[in-house]
């Protein structure tokens, strides 16, 4: 039997379609201006970037967010051709978290 | 290449997207996969995603055709009108002439 990916849903039941706005965050729309640099220089191509989302769990998939995956997605996608490594991605996270953002505050 | 896949389509071909059980990325969705359609365009050839997907850039290109489809043969239980249809995207090795 084929495999269903996690985006295949065509289909699927889906309950309702949630309706309400949903205000962009800062970080979301910096990390859209990260992602659309990289893919346009030819860092990853979209291919990829699907590739990637669709090798999470599905646990992971559902509990994220459209931004999240995407922000998962391109990291995973920066580690595995070894352009950051876990280790600077960590230690710069912590340090946002210690500094604050627009999006929160320390 | 596949042998099948050297065959080009035409407008008004009837095709069949077949079930490839390939693992990894792929783009022709499962609700799709053993219906029967009409070519309804041809969009020009790209790049296999199958293979972009893994890095694999600056290959072949293959051919990606419109491909027009009854919602009745794509849902059993489609109370819509007969006549209503959906068009999906679908490359040349998804395809085999009916």
């Amino acid at each position: 039997m084929t495999e269903r990916l996690i985006t295949d849903v065509g289909g699927l039941p889906a309950g309702d379609v949630p309706r309400e706005d949903v205000p962009q965050l800062f970080w979301e729309k910096h990390m859209i201006a990260m992602f659309n640099v990289l893919w346009s220089k030819g860092v990853f191509n979209l291919d990829e970037f699907r590739r990637a989302v669709e090798a999470m769990s599905p646990r992971h998939y559902k509990e994220s967010s459209f931004y999240g995956r995407r922000l998962d997605g391109m990291t995973d996608l920066l580690v595995e051709k070894g352009i950051v490594s876990r280790d600077e991605l960590a230690a710069r996270t912590e340090q946002i978290l210690r500094e604050g953002t627009r999006d929160h505050v320390r | 290449m596949s042998d099948d896949a050297a065959q080009a389509y035409a407008l008004g071909d009837r095709v069949r997207i077949v079930d490839l059980a390939k693992p990894g990325h792929v783009r022709t969705p499962i609700y799709a996969r053993g219906k029967i359609g009409v070519i309804d365009h041809c969009c020009g050839s790209f790049e296999n995603p199958e293979n972009r997907a893994y890095g694999r850039v600056g290959r072949e290109r293959i051919p990606l055709y419109r491909v027009r489809l009854r919602q009745r043969e794509l849902w059993p239980d489609y109370d819509g009108a007969a006549e209503d249809t959906l068009v999906l995207e679908v490359y040349h090795h998804w395809l085999r002439p009916a």
